[in-house]
């Protein structure tokens, strides 16, 4: 589906935004539409963010990029850590992101939100990550959403009890961003 | 006794009887011939000073001790202040100093008796060590601004260990089994020996000296110098000089002068801060040490080869010179007459006392002073405790063998008493008591056995033995009035023996108690830190990586738009050191709470093995620069396997760091523990070693002596901790400039 890749040929940034590819390469060239040149070539990419950002600038409407996102629940009561996701997820462009910093919001917003995907860090305030997890796993309605969680501290015993509750991936804090990502896009098909 | 003497778990008290064995053995103390031979030649010589006797005594214990001693015994009353040799010469004359050193022949009996190891129990070397702490002792009194006394501190140091000598010249192969064990484990020696022996040296120097009769302050010092500050008993008077030695000796084991039979050291820097000596003075103490110590070596001509022949003519001379004076003494006893025996007896008997005597004296002198008066050679005194009865044989600690000591014998409660009730007079033991009468038959090849009880408060406390003509016994017994008081003396100097012993077994006990107890607070205070380091590394993890987190995936969001490759490289440099500040508290945390150890049987050998081919291919070792030597490849041991991987290689990691620029060669050794549930694993480095300092804090967590020592500061102490969570330990044994070698004991397996 072309409007969830992450880099765009002129052909396809054209399509998108329904000028004619000359105009596109124009815009490349002056600066104005960022992106890079495949090495060694003269072929030109632009990644999805520059690509969204262009299409801002000019008041190109989003929707050929809108649909088909992936709704993803971003749960941590650290509210650095929820924006620079939230900020990650939304210049990513794939993903529709929502936030919730305790276990109880989580819920309700498991509900409301129905996410494809939660990123779920292991100590809340209120109730800790792996009863979140089981929760979630007990209702055969959420059967389908993908829990990666999240924490600072690797004990191989709460690591397994996670694993035990449902989660779907477990990644240790600090972590690799594309790593992160990626493998959300894999666990939700993208 | 219920406890046989390897018993390894033997509690202090348990071993009483074989612990009071060893003490009555324990009556001269031996000494080094090079120093006798001087001595003689000095006293003999027409142009020696008294500032001469004086610096040669100095230098050996056993010959200051004894002068001491002899001072005391020579003037019954007011020698408190006599503490130096010095004194004791002006007071006793050149005679009295030739007669110490005819003490010196006990030295060549022990040493026949058992030739010793050399890299056991080296006398030379102990006695280097004895006059190292003197002269350390010295130069820190003289350090002290209070004025430290340092003859005194000379002295007291000088025979701090002095138990450690008799201890070796009574047992000479258990005590080799001592130093061998106290070395190999790492072990204070003290709890060795009280393992092995059932008493350690400092309570035999204790009461060594205290029989000596020599000043408080040089009892204490033996008894207490491994005491902590914190842990001495309140009603000590020298408290001070106590510390001084402690540190003295502690100085000289550091600083590997002589062997005193293990080499663990307390930490310097607080025993000087606690007797309020600056780190300047203690500087300037080390630096002084060897040159001191030098000049007393030579004094005694110890740097020269001593001459067999020399030292056996003046044994000679000594043991005729000994005769005479016996025979001269036989000849007086000869002069008395019948009617003043006993008072003469009860005289003997008195003089011989003194306030520190065992019941065990107080028995041989009433056997003595018994057999004196009925004219007869054998006699047996024996004293009633609360279960048995103990034996002692007049003259046993003169020239009788072991076939004249007699085992202890087990009586019920208060026979004793019903055995002997009204009596006072002699009588026929056999009659009156044939337990006590079968039990030393043998001794006197079949004949009738006699029996004077000791009377006190009515009751029997103990009573002598003895064999003599029918004709006697009656006309001794006429002497009814004389006989009683006899016995009465007899008993109450008994009775007064048996409290005391028990209480000064009482104070030793709980001496022994502090210091053990003290062990166990470092250790639980060490247990707790770790707790709370675990704790905080727990939650500085949690609180650390979130913004840790922040901070490496906003370096990452940014270095994917940076402009120029250099700007993207900086934001990278960010992210992969939020990742090495993250592995830091990682290790932090397993370092105070490590995973729960999976043990398994591993064989010793092929495990070493492919330790070596690891390390082979890892590093720049070549494969001879590597030795492993396995002694018994039937080994095994019972540990976490990755963990020991984890021990082996931050060792081998620091060795390597050790033998960096010079030529590497690394040992690895293993042996079986005598008792076979433990493996020690040596590995040997020829790096630079370490210096005292460095070797002091080598095992503290984030301990580097590197110049730029960041990054591995946890290797040798992580690899301690992991042994210990493999209910082994880790001890390290370093000299600068020839390498240093860290020991692992872990759990045996099954023998495979």
């Amino acid at each position: 589906m072309i409007a969830m890749k992450s880099v765009y040929t002129t052909g396809e940034v054209a399509d998108i935004c329904k000028i004619s590819q000359q105009t596109v390469i124009r815009c490349f060239d002056n600066g104005r539409l960022k992106g890079f040149k495949v090495p060694g070539s003269k072929f030109r990419r632009i990644p999805r963010e520059a690509l969204i950002s262009f299409m801002k600038e000019n008041d190109i409407p989003l929707d050929q990029l809108e649909s088909g996102k992936k709704r993803v629940l971003v749960v941590d009561d650290d509210e650095p850590i929820i924006e620079m996701f939230t900020e990650l997820l939304e210049r990513d462009g794939r993903f529709e992101v929502k936030t919730a910093s305790t276990g109880y919001d989580a819920g309700l917003l498991t509900q409301q939100f129905r996410p494809d995907v939660i990123l779920l860090d292991f100590k809340l305030p209120d109730i800790n990550g792996n009863v979140v997890c089981r929760r979630i796993r007990s209702a055969p309605e959420f059967e389908h959403i993908k829990i990666i969680a999240i924490s600072g501290v690797a004990d191989p015993d709460e690591v397994t009890e996670l694993m035990a509750a449902g989660a779907d991936e477990f990644i240790k804090k600090p972590f690799e961003i594309d790593a992160v990502i990626s493998r959300m896009a894999e666990l939700v098909k993208l | 006794m219920a406890s046989s003497p390897d018993t390894a778990t033997s509690d202090f008290g348990t071993d009483r009887q074989r612990v009071e064995i060893i003490l009555a053995q324990i009556e001269e103390l031996p000494t080094l011939p090079a120093v006798a031979l001087r001595l003689l030649e000095l006293t003999t010589a027409s142009d020696t000073s008294a500032r001469d006797i004086v610096e040669v005594i100095e230098t050996d214990q056993a010959l200051t001790a004894k002068i001491l001693s002899l001072v005391r015994r020579a003037d019954l009353g007011v020698r408190d202040d006599v503490m130096t040799i010095e004194r004791a010469v002006v007071l006793m004359g050149f005679e009295a100093v030739r007669s110490a050193v005819l003490s010196v022949q006990i030295y060549e009996t022990f040493a026949s008796v058992e030739p010793h190891d050399e890299t056991d129990f080296n006398r030379a070397e102990f006695w280097k060590h004895s006059l190292a702490v003197a002269c350390a002792a010295q130069l820190i009194a003289e350090r002290l601004d209070d004025g430290g006394r340092p003859a005194e501190a000379f002295v007291c140091g000088l025979l701090h260990d002095v138990g450690k000598m008799a201890l070796d010249a009574c047992l000479p192969k258990s005590y080799a089994r001592v130093v061998r064990r106290a070395q190999r484990g790492h072990q204070c020696i003290s709890d060795v020996e009280h393992e092995i022996l059932g008493i350690d040296h400092t309570i035999t120097g204790k009461r060594l000296l205290t029989r000596w009769r020599l000043p408080k302050a040089i009892a204490e010092c033996a008894w207490l110098h491994h005491q902590p500050p914190d842990a001495l008993p309140k009603s000590i008077e020298a408290a001070a000089m106590v510390m001084i030695v402690h540190l003295a000796d502690n100085l000289v084991r550091r600083q590997r002068i002589g062997f005193s039979g293990y080499n663990r050291v307390d930490p310097v820097d607080e025993l000087a801060d606690r007797i309020g000596l600056p780190g300047k003075a203690l500087d300037h103490v080390i630096a002084r040490l060897p040159e001191t110590i030098e000049q007393h070596c030579q004094l005694v001509g110890l740097d020269r080869l001593t001459s067999t022949d020399l030292y056996a003519e003046a044994l000679a001379d000594a043991n005729e010179e000994l005769g005479r004076l016996n025979q001269s003494l036989a000849e007086t006893n000869r002069r008395l007459a019948w009617r003043s025996r006993y008072f003469d007896a009860l005289r003997a008997f008195h003089a011989g006392l003194t306030l520190d005597d065992r019941v065990g004296d107080v028995c041989r002198s009433a056997a003595r002073a018994t057999a004196n008066l009925f004219g007869t050679e054998q006699a047996v005194g024996f004293g009633i405790t609360e279960a048995e009865v103990t034996f002692h044989v007049a003259g046993e600690s003169d020239e009788a063998g072991p076939a004249m000591r007699l085992p202890p014998l087990s009586v019920e409660r208060g026979s004793a008493r019903a055995a002997v009730n009204s009596a006072s007079c002699i009588m026929p033991a056999m009659e009156y008591w044939p337990a006590v009468a079968d039990h030393v038959g043998h001794l006197f090849q079949g004949e009738a056995v006699s029996m004077l009880p000791f009377v006190h408060s009515n009751a029997i406390v103990g009573g002598v033995l003895f064999t003599t003509a029918h004709d006697q016994i009656a006309r001794h017994n006429q002497a009814r009035a004389e006989l009683e008081s006899l016995c009465a003396a007899f008993g109450l100097a008994a009775a007064t023996a048996i409290v005391r012993c028990d209480g000064q077994r009482l104070q030793e006990e709980l001496a022994e108690v502090n210091r053990r107890l003290h062990g166990a607070q470092a250790q639980l205070l060490r247990a707790r830190s770790l707790a709370m380091i675990a704790r905080m590394a727990a939650g500085a993890a949690h609180e650390l990586n979130n913004p840790l987190a922040i901070i490496s995936g906003r370096a990452q969001m940014l270095a994917r738009t940076a402009a120029t490759g250099q700007e993207r490289r900086a934001l990278e440099i960010i992210s992969e050191q939020c990742d090495r500040a993250t592995q830091i508290v990682s290790e932090l945390m397993e370092f105070a709470k490590p995973y729960t150890p999976h043990p398994t049987e591993v064989q010793l050998g092929s495990w070493a093995a492919s330790l070596r081919d690891r390390w082979l291919d890892r590093s720049s070792l070549d494969a001879d620069e590597f030795v492993v030597t396995i002694s018994d490849p039937a080994v095994t041991l019972y540990v976490d396997t990755r963990q020991l991987s984890e021990i082996f290689d931050a060792i081998l990691m620091n060795a390597m760091e050790a033998v960096a620029g010079s030529v590497a060669r690394l040992v690895v050794n293993s042996t079986s523990t005598a008792s076979d549930d433990t493996v020690v694993i040596a590995v040997q480095d020829s790096g630079k070693g370490m210096s005292p300092d460095v070797l002091e804090h080598a095992l503290d967590p984030f301990f580097s002596h590197r110049a730029a020592g960041r990054g591995r500061g946890l290797g040798l102490s992580r690899a301690a901790r992991l042994a210990e969570n493999n209910g082994g330990r880790l001890w390290l044994d370093s000299t600068e400039g020839v390498g240093t070698t860290v020991y692992v004991e872990l759990p045996a397996g099954r023998r495979a």
